[in-house]
This record gives C-alpha cells, structure tokens and sequence, in this order.
C-alpha cells in the first residue's frame, strides 16, 4: 500500500432521491481517500447509503454535487464514449448476482471487457489463462454460467472485472449469494490479488466474516461516515479485527438505545 | 376503480407497444377485408353475370374465414404474450398484495375487450378505406377501371370481424391466462428470464442441421422433377420432407453457429460475440418460431406468386366487339332497328366466320396442305418440346372473312390487313405473347404458305389475335384470313356467324362501359334474342381472377404478415427478457450506440435466418408449381410476369425492411431505457 498515492478521492458527495415532499438525501457530504493497494471495506446497515456511494463511484449513478477523482480525473462529470470507456477500463465491478451473460462461455465472459476496448480473446489468451488458474476456473473456462457452481460463477465474474487491469475493484455483497465456503474461498483469492498485485479494493459488505480481510474500513449511517477501522495486517489477525468489526457494527446498531 | 385501472391499464399497453396494437389492427383489416369481398364491385358486377360461380366462391369464404381465424390467432397470441410477459412482475405483485386470481383474470380479459374495443375503432376504418382501394385496384387490374364504384359497408363483414376479433383476443387471452394460473407469485415477480444456455452438442447438431438440410434437397428435388405425376403420394412426400426438413435444419442451426461462434471468438472485437451468442441463443430457444415462420412464408410467397400470374393471365383484354348477335339477318335488322337500341349503336357488322368445307379434309389431291407451314414450324428452334406439340396438334379448320376481320381492326383502331389474290393470314386466340404465339410468328417469318386446291397461298408475316366475338370465353385455336371471294368458296357456312355491334364511344364516355353494356344489355333481353355481351365475357374471367388470384394474394398477405409478425415479437419478448445482460453490458463499459448496433445485427440475423431459407424453399415451389400441377395460362408472357414478380419481391424487400426497422426501433427504445435507469 503507498499512502502517498491516493488512486481514489471522494470530495463532499452527496446524493438526492426525489423532489419536494418526497426528497431523501442518501448521501450527506461523504469525503475520504482510498490508497493505492489499499482493501477497503464499506459497512454500514440497510439504508446507509453505501451502495449509492459504490455506485457513485462506478458511474451507475450521477452524484447531485461533489467530487470522484479517480487517478487525478474527475469522472463524475463523465458522459457518453468517455464514461463508457472509463468503465471496464478503468474500474472492475463485483456484482453481488455475479451478473455473468448466461449465454457466454466463462471465456467469453472474461474476455468480454477486453473485446469492448479493442483486445481480443486471443491476444488477451495468457492473462484470461493466468486469472483462469488463481481463481481455480480453468477447468470451466468453456462452460455456460448455467453449469457452474455459484461459487465458480463468482470467481468467473471476478476475473471478468480484473482482466482489463483496472485502477480499482468494486465490489458490491460479493458474498452475498454464496455459501460460507465459497465466501472464503472468494475473500481469500481476493485477498491474495490485493497482497501480491497490489490491486486497490473497495468492497460494500454487510458480511463481518468477508470485512475482516480489508485493511480499513468505513462504517457509513444515514449518508455519513460514522466510524473507520484500520487493521495493522503486519500484526493483527484476521480473527481479532472480525471481533472489532463487530463490536462496531453492535455500536453502529445504537446498542439497545435504538430498540423501541 | 376496478374499470378505471382496467381502462388505464389498456392505454398503457397500446401507448408502450405499438407492435401489439399494431397485430390487433392488422387482424382487424385481415378479418375485414375477406368478409366483405362480397360487397366489392367486381363481386357485385359478378354476381349479376356469374351467380352461380359467385355462390360457390362465397359458400367457400367462410372456410377461408376460419383458415384465418386460425392463422390470426397465432399473431393476436404472440403480441398478448409479448404484452403479458412484460407485466409479469405487475401480476405478481397484484397477487402478493391479495388480489384473486380470477379477479386479476377477469381484469385481463375486461382489458382485452376494452382494447379490442378501442382497436375496432382504429381498425374498422382503416379496414373500410383499404378495402375501397383494393376495389377499385382489383377493378382497374381486371379492366373495369370504367365502371362506376359504390362505396361498399358490408354490415355482415363488419359483424363477423367483430365477432371473430374478439373471439380469437379472448382465446388468446385465455391460453395466457391457464400459463398465469400455474405460475406462483415468486416466478411471477422474478419476471421472465431467459432460458439457460445450455452446450448443445455440436456433433448432434451438425447431424440434425445436414439431416434438415437433406431433406430439404429431396423435398426440392422430388417436387422439381416428381411432381408432374400429380401423384398423392409424391405430393406427400415433398409436404413431409419440406417441413420435417425445415424443422430439422432450425433445430441444428443453433449448434451449428455455436461452433462457428467458438472458431470465431478468439478474435472477435466489441460485442461481436455478444451478438452472435444472442443470435445463437434465439434459434437454439425458437427453433419451432423460426421453422414455422419460415414455412409460413414460404406458403406466403408461394401464394403471392401464384395469385399474381393468374391475375395477369385472365387480365381483360382490348374492347374490339361489344355484342354479338345470332340470328337471322332479318331478326337482327329488326331488333337493331328499334328505338331506344338504334342510337346507341356505333357500327354493326356480319362476321364471316365458318369451318372449312369436309371435301378440302378427305385427304383427296392434297386439296389443304399445310405441311410447309409445318415445315416451317420445324425449323423454329430453342422451345423444346413445344415445336413437336404443335406440328402433332396443328389443325386449320375455320375460315374468317378479310372484310370481317378489318371491320374489327378498324373498330380497335389499328392497321387493317391487305390480301392480294394468293394471301392469307392466320388467327388464333390463344397465344398472345405466349410461347405458342411466339413459335408461330418465328416459323411466319420464313415466308410460308398453305396449299389450298393444289394453289399455294402465301402467308403474311403477322400473326392475328383480335377476338372476333363479344364472349371471351370463346376460344379459337386456329383460323385462315382469307379474301371474301376464297372465304366465299371455301366455307360451310355461306351465311354470318353472327352480327357484331360496337357501342356508341359518346354513349360509353357518358355512362362508363359497364352502365352503357347493362343499358343495351336490358334492351336486348327484351327482345328475346340469342346474344353475347364484351363484359358477360370477360364475366367469367373476373370471376377466375377473383376466385384464385384475390384469395391466394389474401392469403399469402395474411401468412406473410403474421409470419413478421411472429419474428418480430419473438425477438423483442427474447431482448426484454434479457434486458439485465444489457445494464451489465453497460458496467463493463458498451456503450449506448455500441449495443444498439449490437441489436440491430442481431434482428439483421434473425430476420435473414428465415428469409433465406423461406426465399429458397418458395423459389423451389413456385418453379415446382408452375412446371408441375399449375401452368402459367396460355397467353400469358414469361416477361411480364417476371417483371411484377420482381416488382413484387421489391414491395416484399420494402415492407421486410420497414418491418425490421420498425422491430428494431422497438428494440432500441428498450436499449436506451436502460441509460435512463443508469444515470437518473
């Protein structure tokens, strides 16, 4: 992690929903950095505002003020042919649904982002066999998604949203539609990618099993940063950072204050 | 509140989608157009003429309603589903919220009569107005341009396409509402997705897709050359092998593109993939759509052709005799001598007509040879068979009179014919344009004759085909143009064949043809007299006209519309139950005008899947129909029937065209909803 590289800046964003009586503001002003190699967890409950801000960030939706600086450019201003080359190239997106074509192999798939920004499949062939091998995919690379487990259909996703190289990896509930042994299957391999690449990480997670592998985390309510957690990965375990992420999240609940 | 829902409802499903209304008012026309064929003005003027034949074709109309029916209910089925499949998560969320079943079932159905309701509106009109036209365009092709129109209201048509509308928007209602009833609310919320993909072998399907491709040959091959035989059992095996082979090929096809798809996705660029796995995944899903489509237009096609050339074929020909009159000389110089019949008379003449003396055909002296002429028609080269047909069927029995037949030249207008003493010309009524007439005017160009009494008698040059009568329907194979003083000596018959009459032209440019034949024609009963009259004629023509050409065109259009239209919603209910691959399309960065290309290659494909193999199996049919078991009318020019086979396969391009632009646009509204969704 370079803490004097800061890939990703979030300036005084917001958000706004509806017009008049039915306005809700999602986002209130959210400001942070994001480092490059950095793993950072977004938490927060149902509501908070924290797939607004992913989705902010990955241009699925236009902030109503403030600023996403993405290596220097503002890409919340983008339009047209530059916000769709900014996506897939830029940034790599894990859906929580994986979100595969179902009538694409898994190669197909992978290669896909690639195909969109002029590579082919071809030329593309040892990264798509590389990813295929560290996310153990490759014995399904000429399969339709309708034939793989979910665990593998995430995998496949993920190597989709790495095959472009992008500056950063979103990642919304990866784990939310697999079972705990793919979840960790999943974590680990995207732990490993963000150790040896260096790849930066921003992941959304309700899940305190898959947040204790980032090495920060913000803890967002009501359209605020409540709370950030910083993990020292030199000496502390995955296990004793899951026990303060949860202790947070109890906090983040309001404890027994917020039970009517 | 209920009505109110149903009623908004309704214009919703009308403004969002105008392919489906679109289906509704095309049924509609459809349904109309063939009810009131009887009101049409060809159909009313046969009907005083032809009665009989015209009963006969209008106790056959309701078969072809019912055939309709049939066929409509498929396209009023595709674009209800199409509808209803976009609601699916409405339903659901009706039926979560507490709402019955059959309470949500009898808002449907209230929604489908409101807007079978709303589309009769639109739809009646515009049926009246088109079948106006067609009136009086079918009226102009056959030569009654000239007779004054009626505006035609058929209540009865009007009844039964409302009654049928309804019943196959109902039926098709209702099979959509047996498929909802079995869905539970969570299939329903989860809303349509598209089959899952699944490898199909490819071994398997290169097999099935040869197999198709196979039997398509031997459906090609039996009806091309089989077929002559007219026997049931071929006829048989060309349906069954054409249609199992069409089933055949669609379901191999998908298998087939997959493997090309695998060979080519190395190297494919933007959503080149994308498109083709599309493409792959609606044949592998539709195979059964496209094979019926492609067959219905196949028949469409085949029907059009056929429904063209014999209109051409029994199309009117130039007006030479208005009347002929048998009878006595004295008879007819009475009757047209009396008042009322007298002024309207422009020119009245014997025609000279008869068949050759017996004593010229008992072989004695040679005294008719023919054989030079034959000769020459031997030497006619480049028409196969038809030069041997003709030597072996040639026979001049029949005599016409010079100054008759100038008479009738005059009254056209053209050039009368010169006859020195040793010349004569020839007359047939058949072979206008026709092979026939063309191999006749070859072997007349090498300066023939014929031997009459051990003298030859030159032939001129020009083959005369004129009609000599008022009645059409009469046919004179062959007949010598002779000089009065030979037709004097030769014929069997020394007195007219019958007085030829040609209606005032003031008289006909006041009234129109039509009025001004009727007119003379109530005289001419009144004096009980033995007659033929130009339109009694061409009577029985139209009535052929109508009978095969409008019904196989009506048809042909009706199978040619569903046929689109089937393709069509196919493809749209396919792209919208796929729309989620598009919003990740996006987030992987395509953009908008990428994906719209995406789509418009995909329909391109689509389209051109059927159209091919629909344009082969029907080119196949049509050399099949008029080689084997229908042959084009004699007299009718392979030329111009060409032409208006390719003006009509221009106007079939055009709509094609206008179809998948109209396919597409629909699918490009769906596309850039989604950049709607994605940067509200």
């Amino acid at each position: 992690m370079d803490i004097q590289n800061k890939i990703l800046q979030v300036e005084s964003l917001t958000k706004i929903y509806g017009k008049g009586d039915n306005r809700t503001e999602a986002l209130k002003g959210i400001s942070f950095d994001v480092l490059e190699g950095e793993f950072l967890g977004i938490m927060g409950a149902s509501g908070s505002g924290k797939t607004t801000l992913l989705n902010c960030i990955a241009t699925m939706l236009k902030p109503s003020s403030g600023k996403v600086i993405l290596r220097g450019q503002n890409i919340s201003g983008f339009r047209g042919g530059a916000l769709a080359d900014y996506r897939g190239r830029e940034i790599g997106y894990l859906f929580q649904e994986f979100e595969l074509l179902d009538n694409l192999t898994a190669r197909e798939n992978i290669a896909l982002p690639l195909s969109l920004h002029g590579v082919t499949a071809k030329k593309a062939e040892s990264d798509i066999e590389s990813l295929a091998a560290m996310l153990d995919i490759t014995g399904v690379l000429d399969k339709f998604p309708g034939q793989m487990s979910g665990g593998q259909k995430q995998r496949v996703a993920a190597a989709r949203a790495l095959i472009s190289d992008p500056a950063i990896l979103l990642a919304d509930e990866p784990t939310g539609a697999l079972d705990s042994k793919n979840s960790k299957k999943l974590m680990d391999m995207l732990s490993e990618i963000n150790r040896k690449q260096q790849k930066t990480i921003m992941m959304v997670t309700h899940d305190a099993n898959a947040a204790s592998y980032c090495s920060r985390i913000l803890f967002i309510q009501d359209g605020c940063i409540f709370h950030e957690l910083r993990r020292n990965v030199l000496t502390e375990s995955t296990a004793a950072f899951y026990d303060r992420i949860v202790t947070v999240m109890a906090q983040l609940g309001g404890g027994s204050a917020n039970v009517f | 509140m209920f009505f109110k829902q149903v009623r908004r409802n309704a214009a919703k499903n009308r403004k969002g989608n105008g392919l489906f209304f679109g289906s509704l008012v095309i049924a509609i026309i459809a349904f109309y157009t063939l009810l009131s064929l009887g009101g049409q003005d060809v159909m009313r003027y046969l009907a005083t003429v032809e009665s009989d034949a015209v009963a006969k074709l209008m106790a056959l109309l309701p078969v072809v309603y019912v055939v309709s029916l049939f066929f409509v209910l498929f396209l009023v089925y595709f674009a209800c589903k199409y509808q209803a499949d976009s609601r699916r998560r409405e339903f659901g969320m009706y039926l979560m919220l507490g709402m019955k079943r059959s309470r949500l079932f009898a808002m449907l159905f209230c929604e489908t009569l409101w807007s079978s309701a709303v589309s009769l509106l639109i739809g009646l009109p515009v049926a009246l107005l088109l079948t106006e036209g067609i009136s009086l365009a079918t009226a102009r092709i056959v030569g009654l341009g000239i007779i004054g129109h009626h505006f035609s209201f058929s209540l009865y048509g009007i009844f039964w396409t409302v009654w049928g509308f309804i019943l196959v928007q109902l039926l098709s209602m209702l099979v959509i509402c047996i498929g909802l009833g079995k869905a539970e609310p969570a299939d329903l919320l989860r809303s349509g997705d598209a089959e899952k993909q699944t490898v199909s072998s490819g071994a398997k399907s290169t097999v099935l897709f040869a197999a198709g491709l196979g039997f398509l040959l031997i459906a090609y091959y039996l009806g091309m050359t089989r077929m002559r035989t007219l026997s049931l059992y071929v006829l048989l095996a060309v349906v069954l092998c054409g249609i199992l082979g069409t089933f055949l090929l669609y379901r191999g096809l998908g298998g087939f593109l997959g493997l090309r798809i695998r060979r080519k996705s190395p190297h494919a660029l933007g959503l080149q993939t994308f498109t083709a796995r599309q493409v792959q995944e609606n044949v592998l899903s539709q195979h059964k759509s496209l094979a019926v489509s492609s067959l219905l237009l196949m028949m469409a096609l085949a029907c059009i052709s056929y429904g063209i050339s014999m209109g051409i074929g029994r199309s009117a020909d130039s007006r030479s005799v208005d009347f002929s009159l048998f009878g006595t000389e004295e008879q007819i110089d009475a009757v047209l001598e009396k008042e009322g019949i007298r002024e309207m008379v422009e020119d009245a003449y014997p025609l000279y007509l008869s068949m050759i003396k017996r004593e010229y055909f008992r072989g004695e002296e040679k005294a008719f040879d023919t054989s030079k002429l034959l000769e020459a028609i031997g030497t006619v080269e480049g028409f196969g068979d038809m030069v041997e047909n003709i030597i072996e069927n040639l026979h001049i029995e029949y005599v016409i009179a010079q100054s008759s037949y100038n008479r009738i030249l005059k009254n056209l207008g053209k050039e009368e014919i010169s006859l020195s003493g040793r010349q004569a010309a020839i007359y047939t009524s058949v072979a206008k344009d026709g092979d026939f007439g063309r191999i006749l005017e070859k072997a007349l160009d090498r300066n023939t004759s014929v031997g009459i009494d051990g003298t030859d008698y030159e032939i001129l040059p020009a083959l005369y085909y004129d009609n000599v009568v008022a009645d059409r329907a009469i046919t004179l194979y062959m007949a010598l143009i002779v000089p009065d003083e030979l037709f004097a000596e030769l014929a069997r018959e020394s007195k007219a064949y019958c007085r030829n009459v040609r209606l005032s032209d003031e008289l006909v440019d006041e009234m129109g043809l039509m009025q001004a034949v009727q007119k003379m024609d109530a005289q001419l009963a009144d004096t009980g007299m033995r007659y033929d009259s130009y339109l009694g004629g061409i009577g029985r023509n139209l009535f052929y006209t109508v009978a095969a050409s409008y019904l196989s065109i009506y048809l042909g259009v009706l199978f040619w519309l569903i046929a689109n239209t089937v393709i069509g919603l196919k493809y749209l209910i396919g792209q919208r139950q796929t729309r989620h691959r598009y919003e990740t399309l996006t987030m992987l960065g395509a953009d908008i005008r990428t994906m719209c290309r995406s789509v418009k290659k995909q329909i391109e494909i689509y389209f051109s899947l059927v159209l091919s193999v629909a344009l082969v199996s029907s080119a196949a049919a049509i050399f099949t129909m008029f080689t084997s078991f229908t042959k084009l009318p004699m007299g009718v020019p392979i030329s111009a029937v060409a032409m208006l086979s390719a003006a009509a396969l221009t106007v079939f391009a055009v709509i094609e065209i206008l179809y998948i632009s109209v396919v597409r646009r629909a699918a490009d509204r769906e596309i850039c909803g989604i950049e709607i969704t994605d940067r509200r």
